[in-house]
C-alpha cells in the first residue's frame, strides 16, 4: 500500500515536472471549452432544442468521443513504455513493491491527471447555474459517466503502456483499443440477429454515456465499465509479470 | 547470504546463463568477472528478482527470491547496469521516492538522504534536475540510492564505469569502506577494480562460471609451472643453448638483447633445484648468471587464459608480457 502511494505519488511529479501534464490539460480545455461555447450558442438561437446543454457537452456529442480519445492515451503512453526504455523499471520493479502495487500506483496517477483535465469543466456548471435552471440529473450522471469511461479507458492504456517498449507503440495500440470499442457501436445498427443485438447494445459505450449524461444511470452499464477495468488492470499486471521471462 | 542453485536463463534458444552455483557468505566483497555478453548482468538479474530463471533458484539470507520477494528486495541494495534514472526528477525528489518505495519510515527519511549523500558525495546537487547531473554524479546517485535504506547486502553491476579516474578511486574506496558492513558482489570486467576491492573472484564466460575462489590464488592456480626470467652475459646463442639443455626446462624464449647481455624466459617446474640446475650450468659454461627472477601471473593473464577459447588466437598475451 505505501509502495502504491510512492509510485503514484512518483507518476504525478513526473506529469507535473514535464511539460507534458500542461500540454494534456491546456489542449483538452481548449477544444471542450471551445465546443462548450459552440453548443451554448445554438442552443441560444430562437427555435433551438430545448436539449440540456451538458447533456450535449458529456457524450452528445463526437467532440465528447475526441476529447477522450485523444487524451487518455496521451496520459498513459509513457507510464510503462518509458520505464522499460530507460531502464528504470528494474530498479522499480526489484524495490519491496509488489507487481500490484506498481500497477495500482500508475494507474491512480494517471487516472489523477485525467480527473484533473476535467474538474475545471465545473466552472461550466457553474455559468449555467447563474444563467439558468440546472437540471442536476444530467450533471451528476454526466460526471459519473466520465469517471467510469476514464477509468475503463485509462486501464487499457496502462495496459498497453505496460506491453509496449515505445511509447509511440503504446498510444497508437491503446488509441485502436478505443476505436475498436466504439466500432461497436455502429457494429450494433447493422445486426439484425436477436441475441447480437443484445450482447451489442450491453457494451455499446456510444448509448451507455448518452444514457449518463440524460441522467440514465443504469447499474448495468457500471457492471460493464467497471469489470472492463478489472480486465485491463489484470492484463496490466500481467504485462509486467510477462516482462520478468524476457530481456 | 547469497545462495544461487543451478541457474539457468534462456531467451527463445539463446543460453544466456547455463548451470551457475556459487555461494556469498556474509562479508564477503565478491568480484563477479567477465567479459561484456558472459551472462553477469543476467544473473544478477535473477538473483535480484528482476528475472525469473528458466531453471534453478536464488536464495538471499535463506529465503527464496521467488517465494518471498519482499524480504529478499529489502535485503539488497541494488545498482543495476547503465545506472537508469528519472531524468525529470531533482534529485532529492528521487531519493525522496526511493525511500518511500523502500519503506524508510518518513520521518527518518530527510536525515537518511543527507546521511547517504554525504556518503556518495552527492549532496551539492541534491536540489538539481537529475538529466542535468554530470555522469559521475548520476553513478554516485545510482549508489546512493542503493545505500538509503540501509540493506546488508549491495550488488553493484559496473559501478565505475563512465567515470574518470579520480572518481574511480573515490568510488572504489567508498565500495571498500562498505565492504565493513555490508556484503558485496561487484559486477565488473574491470581486473584492477576486483584486485583492488575484492577477496573472492567469480569468473564467468559464455553463461557458465569458470572459477570461483581467492583473487589470489586466480594466477597460481593456473598452471603446475612457473615462469623464470634471465638476465644473462654472453653469446645469446650459447646461453640458449645452454638453457634448453638443463632437465626439467620446458620452454626457452629470447626476450630482448643489449650489450651482450639477454633476457629469456623460461616455464620451468615448480621448486628450487631447477634454479641450482640454471646456476651451475651457466656457471660452467662461463656465461654469468646476473639475474633469476619469478614472474608472477598477472590477473589478465590469469583471466586471458581462462576466458579465451582454445580455437581462438590468445590475443593479448605480448602486452601482458610487455
Amino acid at each position: 500500500m505505501k509502495g502504491t502511494i510512492a509510485v503514484a505519488r512518483k507518476e504525478l511529479l513526473s506529469y507535473f515536472f514535464a511539460p507534458m501534464a500542461y500540454i494534456v490539460i491546456a489542449a483538452f480545455l481548449l477544444m471542450n471549452g471551445f465546443i462548450f461555447s459552440v453548443i451554448m450558442t445554438a442552443l441560444s438561437q430562437p427555435g433551438a432544442s430545448m436539449a440540456s446543454p451538458l447533456g450535449l457537452f458529456f457524450g452528445g456529442s463526437l467532440f465528447f468521443w475526441l476529447f477522450v480519445i485523444v487524451t487518455v492515451p496521451a496520459i498513459t503512453m509513457k507510464l510503462g513504455a518509458e520505464e522499460r526504455k530507460t531502464g528504470t523499471m528494474e530498479t522499480l520493479l526489484t524495490a519491496p513493491v509488489s507487481d500490484f502495487g506498481v500497477v495500482a500506483g500508475k494507474y491512480l496517477a494517471a487516472m489523477g491527471l485525467y480527473l484533473a483535465c476535467w474538474v475545471p469543466t465545473l466552472l461550466y456548471v457553474w455559468v449555467l447555474t447563474r444563467f439558468s435552471q440546472v437540471d442536476w440529473g444530467p450533471v451528476v450522471g454526466g460526471y459519473l459517466g466520465v469517471l467510469l469511461l476514464g477509468a475503463f479507458f485509462i486501464a487499457i492504456g496502462l495496459f498497453t503502456s505496460l506491453a509496449a517498449r515505445n511509447q509511440l507503440v503504446a498510444a497508437i495500440t491503446a488509441f485502436a483499443i478505443l476505436i475498436l470499442l466504439l466500432c461497436v457501436s455502429i457494429l450494433g445498427f447493422m445486426v439484425t440477429d436477436p441475441l447480437w443485438k443484445g450482447i451489442l447494445e450491453y457494451v455499446d459505450l456510444w448509448s451507455i454515456v448518452q444514457n449518463f449524461s440524460k441522467g440514465l444511470v443504469d447499474s448495468r452499464s457500471i457492471v460493464y465499465l467497471l469489470s472492463g477495468t478489472g480486465l485491463f488492470l489484470a492484463l496490466s499486471y500481467e504485462a509486467i509479470e510477462a516482462g520478468r521471462f524476457s530481456r | 547470504m547469497i545462495e544461487a542453485s543451478r541457474l539457468a536463463k534462456r531467451f527463445g534458444t539463446v543460453h544466456a546463463v547455463k548451470d551457475v552455483s556459487f555461494k556469498v557468505a556474509k562479508g564477503e566483497v565478491v568480484g563477479f568477472l567477465g567479459p561484456n555478453g558472459a551472462g553477469k548482468t543476467t544473473t544478477i538479474r535473477m538473483v535480484t528478482g528482476y528475472l525469473q530463471p528458466t531453471e534453478g533458484e536464488a536464495f538471499v539470507n535463506g529465503q527464496s527470491v521467488l517465494d518471498a520477494p519482499m524480504e529478499t528486495r529489502r535485503n539488497i541494495g541494488y545498482l543495476p547496469e547503465n545506472n537508469p534514472l528519472y531524468e525529470e526528477l531533482r534529485v532529492r525528489e528521487y531519493f525522496g521516492f526511493r525511500a518511500a518505495l523502500k519503506g524508510v519510515p518518513r520521518k527518518m527519511r530527510r536525515k537518511r538522504i543527507s546521511e547517504v549523500a554525504g556518503m556518495t558525495e552527492t549532496g551539492d546537487v541534491l536540489e538539481k534536475i537529475i538529466g542535468s547531473c554530470s555522469k559521475g554524479y548520476r553513478q554516485r546517485i545510482g549508489l546512493a540510492d542503493a545505500l538509503l535504506a540501509d540493506p546488508p547486502l549491495l550488488i553493484l553491476d559496473e559501478p565505475t564505469v563512465g567515470l574518470d579516474p579520480a572518481q574511480i578511486v573515490r568510488t572504489r574506496d567508498l565500495i571498500k569502506s562498505l565492504a565493513a558492513q555490508h556484503t558485496v558482489i561487484l559486477s565488473t570486467h574491470i581486473l584492477p577494480e576486483v584486485e583492488a576491492i575484492c577477496s573472492r573472484a567469480l569468473i564467468i564466460h559464455h553463461g557458465a562460471l569458470l572459477y570461483d575462489g581467492r583473487v589470489e590464488d586466480l594466477g597460481r592456480n593456473l598452471s603446475a609451472g612457473e615462469t623464470l626470467v634471465c638476465r644473462v652475459m654472453g653469446e645469446p646463442a650459447a646461453v640458449e643453448g645452454c638453457l634448453s639443455k638443463i632437465p626439467g626446462v620446458e620452454r626457452v624464449e629470447k626476450l630482448d638483447e643489449t650489450d651482450g647481455r639477454s633476457w629469456f624466459r623460461l616455464l620451468v617446474p615448480k621448486g628450487d633445484s631447477v634454479r641450482e640446475a640454471i646456476f651451475w650450468s651457466l656457471a660452467e659454461a662461463r656465461l654469468p648468471l646476473l639475474e633469476m627472477s619469478t614472474s608472477r601471473v598477472s590477473l589478465e593473464e590469469a583471466f586471458l587464459s581462462l576466458t579465451t577459447d582454445e580455437d581462438e588466437p590468445k590475443g593479448g598475451e605480448k602486452e601482458v608480457f610487455a
